[in-house]
């Protein structure tokens, strides 16, 4: 029998089988609309369905496979229970499967392919499942029939060094029949093979793997097509493919040529050097290292070429073109790196300048002269600020990458756009606001954006969009971390405080109070945990971040539209607006973002900490006796209030010396166990005058009043 | 001497023309319908490559290949496993119980034929 | 001086990792006493790594005893893996 007699052979069981499934297909179909939930008939039309396409495929029937690729999709949405069984959907599928049977009928009678009315039969079918598609899933990519034509690529030399796996034998996998195989896809001229692994007689286990081997191949195949000969032994073999030493010259001047772009990773993938498995690779032990050690992340040309992915040559020529290109772009704003020590030292020094200058100030009638150096003074300290803020961007942009993996890991189809990306920050604070961000943008990815079927059923682009937006607004820097998903479930989240105590039941509370609720320790309404934001770290722990940076987070949320989640912090730690108060000789200083109000401590006799504030009690804190300052109060003391996490809470002082912009000198390591103290600063008299650190000051100060009521006869 | 292949499929259609696929290319090629099929054919006979189906009736992939690895003679065979695109859980199974090789369906014969070619010579 | 004549072992059928085991204790066990080795591969109808890893671990052995090691009449599929590791035959000699 010839080997056409035996394709035809195959033809006619093809299309027996393909009667039965088809049949099957029906049958299935029709109980299912009797029965919509009956499990395994969902599991016997799926399979049906996906047995076809399988069979199709074999035989070259594209318009089959692509017709039953999408009945098989909306049966898989079936069978994973994200689309329901409606009689809706019944009557779509059902034509799909008179479809599939006239197609099959065509080919018994030799018709490979469908003639033009099945044709737009067809896509009027495809068309009426439309809607119970996930988004983007629709079509089936048919790689081209016809390979691309045109002029074979030119021949490169190629340098393999491939270090199987141990086990590579006991799982079948011969490293010579690879390098047999490598012969069909180019000329090997020359192996090596090196067997200095090869352990003492009596230690060789004659099934581990020893060998080890050096290939010369002359191929005018992409780098990816040699790759993909050792796709099965890829996981447990080290195999690296570079460019042959005498062909280096050949990718540097390539890459020269080509157009300019801001990643090195594209221009080496670009050039043929690397393949975006190898960049994937590389971009993962990047991450991981940077993860591991703590630092920033090694630049990724580094990698390539410590991996022996690249050679440095061909590196550096991606280098050089990219700073081209950067270079090209930002014209005359060249840029110099700078040691982070060394700006902080001139920050410092300018911070004293400035007090010094104030305490001259303070002294003489200032003349013209005077006037004159402090406005520059006062210039250069806002210059030498300036030095340390950086543009946002380059730590948002970062998240592209995670909204892209989590996606893929999520099944979820997510867009990230990024605006305000030039608002700057203090470096310091771009450092630290980077974990409690990923954190908002992983929890978005994970519980805000819902699954595309859902999205759809909700009369939505299955396509979610996260939104990450910076601005500056009154001195503070504001950034937003938004989503179109399902928003936030009023319901749920009382439901579940009422259930873990945080709030009464029957508590009437506003919905700003209810959503607030979320960033409370503990709090999470995600009833699965994902293995991505599940993991213990909460919403509170992102909260405490930004108030350890002085700065507040709030949500906004529509149930069904999506939900905003807003950062404000300050623009830099290191200099505060703040309110200058003395007790007694000393000075202090209250971040002026905390203060709401500032009242005259009543005369009289009065509670032990308490007050009367317009019918209020109002708690207050003595500082005078909280840091045991000696000398008799003023005759007349003020209370200055401050608001910390919704709670208010008096300080009482003797006098008000006004609002003042200051540099914040950090405390040394002998204070560092001080819980109420963030900082120092010099005033323009010379003194020090201490930042308190109102957070914990309230907090330690409501625990030692508990304390102290607790035991009342100590 | 040409080398055998045992290729497990419950559709014929499938069986069939990557036997023809597989026999043109200078293999010999012995078939089975499903896992149980499948295991009673190896009887000891030298079997250079076996290529599995996953989902089938009766005995299914995996503990097809899970059943052979622990024949001596099939120890060290090579396997192909024939997966969708949706299988990355039953891909891991498969792993685990010794496979290796993939061919994603929908294939085209030279699809296989060049996974074959990776791991066996004719 | 006597020159004690190389011992002759011939391998046959598959020398591949189905028999490697045996086909390494057949050779290793077959070094010592004799004055090297001459291993017949006529009968080898197929190779794979693990079978010459057994061949290039003999030969070293053998190095490491100062005693000669040849490999004689191998099929051309053979051949050609031996080349690929640098083992050349008595006939190429």
């Amino acid at each position: 029998m010839s080997a056409d007699d035996d394709m035809r052979e195959a033809l006619d069981t093809f299309v027996t089988e393909a009667r039965d499934l088809v049949q099957q297909l029906e049958d299935g179909l029709l109980e299912l609309e009797a029965h919509p939930s009956a499990a395994e008939t969902v599991n016997t039309v799926f399979r049906a369905a996906h047995t076809l396409k399988g069979s199709s495929g074999l035989f070259g029937l594209r318009h089959l496979v692509q017709f039953t690729h999408v009945v098989e999709t909306v049966l898989g949405s079936v069978r994973e229970g994200d689309l329901g069984v409606s009689p809706g959907l019944v009557s779509s599928l059902l034509p799909c499967a008179d479809h599939i049977g006239a197609m099959i009928e065509g080919l018994a009678a030799g018709r490979l392919e469908p003639d033009a009315a099945q044709a737009a039969e067809g896509a009027r079918l495809l068309a009426a499942l439309e809607p119970y598609l996930p988004d983007g899933q629709g079509a089936l990519a048919t790689d081209g029939a016809d390979p691309a034509g045109g002029d074979p690529a030119p021949e490169r030399a190629w340098r393999l060094s491939l270090r199987f796996g141990p086990d590579s034998l006991r799982n079948g996998m011969d490293p010579l029949s690879f390098l047999r195989y490598l012969a069909s896809i180019g000329t090997v001229s020359r192996v090596s093979t090196d067997a200095a692994a090869l352990p003492a007689a009596e230690e060789m286990d004659p099934e581990t793997c020893y060998l080890a081997f050096e290939v010369e191949l002359l191929s005018g195949a992409p780098k990816e097509e040699i790759e993909a000969v050792f796709e099965f032994v890829r996981e447990d073999s080290d195999i690296r493919i570079v460019p042959a030493d005498h062909q280096l010259d050949a990718y540097v001047w390539a890459i020269r040529a080509m157009p300019e772009s801001d990643r090195v990773g594209d221009v080496l993938i670009g050039s043929g050097v690397v393949t975006e498995l190898e960049m994937t690779e590389a971009l993962r032990i990047q991450q991981e290292q940077a993860a591991r050690s703590g630092t920033q992340p090694v630049p990724i040309g580094e990698i390539l070429v410590e991996h022996g992915i690249v050679p440095r040559p061909i590196v550096d020529a991606a280098l050089n073109r990219q700073r081209k290109t950067t270079e090209s772009r930002s014209q005359d704003t060249t840029t110099i790196r700078i040691d982070a020590a060394r700006l902080d030292r001139l920050i410092d020094l300018v911070g004293e300048l400035v007090i010094a200058q104030s305490s001259t100030g303070l002294r003489a009638g200032a003349g013209e002269a005077q006037g004159e150096v402090m406005r520059l003074v006062d210039e250069v300290r806002h210059s030498a600020l300036a030095l340390r803020m950086v543009p946002i961007g380059t730590t948002l942009r970062r998240f592209e990458r995670v909204v892209r993996d989590v996606g893929v890991e999520l099944h979820k189809e997510v867009s990230l756009v990024i605006t305000g990306g030039d608002a700057e920050m203090d470096k310091a604070l771009v450092e630290r606001i980077s974990d409690p961000l990923l954190h908002l943008v992983r929890n978005s990815l994970d519980h805000g954006i819902e699954a595309p079927a859902e999205r759809q059923r909700h009369g939505k682009s299955g396509q979610g969009t996260l939104r990450l937006n910076a601005y500056h607004d009154a001195g503070s820097i504001v950034i937003e971390v938004s989503d179109d998903g399902r928003g936030l479930d009023r319901e749920r989240i009382l439901a579940k405080a009422v259930e873990r105590g945080v709030v009464a039941a029957g508590a009437v509370l506003s919905d700003q109070e209810v959503y607030d609720l979320i960033f409370e320790p503990g709090f999470s309404t995600a009833e699965t945990v994902s293995n991505l934001s599940g993991r213990g770290v909460g919403m509170d722990v992102v909260r405490r971040n930004v108030t350890a940076l002085r700065g507040s987070i709030e949500v906004d949320t529509a149930r069904g539209v999506g939900t905003t989640i807003r950062i404000r912090l300050p623009l830099t730690l290191a200099i505060i607006d703040g309110f200058l108060v003395g007790v007694g000789s000393a000075s202090f200083i209250v971040p002026l973002d905390r203060v709401t109000e500032c009242v005259e401590l009543p005369p009289g006799p009065l509670g032990r900490d308490c007050m009367n504030l317009r019918g209020e009690v109002l708690p207050f804190i003595r500082l005078r006796e909280l840091f045991d300052i000696p000398g008799e109060p003023a005759r007349r003391q003020n209370v200055v209030i401050v608001e910390q996490s919704g709670q208010r809470t008096g300080l009482v002082v003797d006098a008000l010396l006004g609002e003042l912009q200051t540099v914040i000198k950090p405390l040394g390591v002998l204070f560092s166990r001080l819980k109420c103290i963030s900082g120092s600063t010099i005033l323009g008299s010379g003194e020090i005058a201490l930042i308190l650190d109102v957070g914990p000051l309230v907090a330690d100060h409501s625990e030692r009043e508990h304390l102290l009521r607790a035991r009342p006869a100590a | 001497m040409a080398k055998t292949i045992l290729i497990v499929d419950d559709s014929a259609s499938v069986r069939q023309v990557v036997s023809i696929a597989l026999k043109g290319a200078g293999y010999d090629v012995i078939a089975g319908v499903d896992g149980k099929d499948a295991l009673a054919k190896l009887n000891g006979q030298r079997i250079h490559l076996i290529i599995s189906d996953v989902n089938m009736p009766n005995m299914d992939g995996i503990t097809f290949v899970a059943e052979a690895r622990k024949l001596p003679a099939y120890k060290f065979t090579p396997i192909i496993m024939l997966t969708t695109e949706s299988q990355e859980e039953k891909k891991r199974q498969a792993q685990a119980a010794g496979a290796r090789a993939w061919v994603t369906k929908p294939f085209q014969p030279e699809q296989m034929l060049s996974a074959v070619a990776k791991l066996i010579a004719p | 001086m006597t020159t004690r004549e190389l011992r002759r072992v011939a391998l046959d059928g598959e020398l591949t990792i189905m028999t490697a085991a045996e086909s390494k204790e057949r050779l290793l066990t077959a070094l010592p006493g004799s004055g090297g080795l001459r291993v017949d591969l006529a009968g080898v109808e197929e190779i794979d790594t693990a079978g010459l890893q057994v061949l290039l671990l003999t030969r070293r052995e053998a190095e490491s005893m100062s005693l000669p090691f040849e490999l004689t009449a191998p099929a051309p599929g053979v051949a050609a893996v031996l080349a690929l590791a640098g083992l050349t035959t008595a006939e190429e000699q």
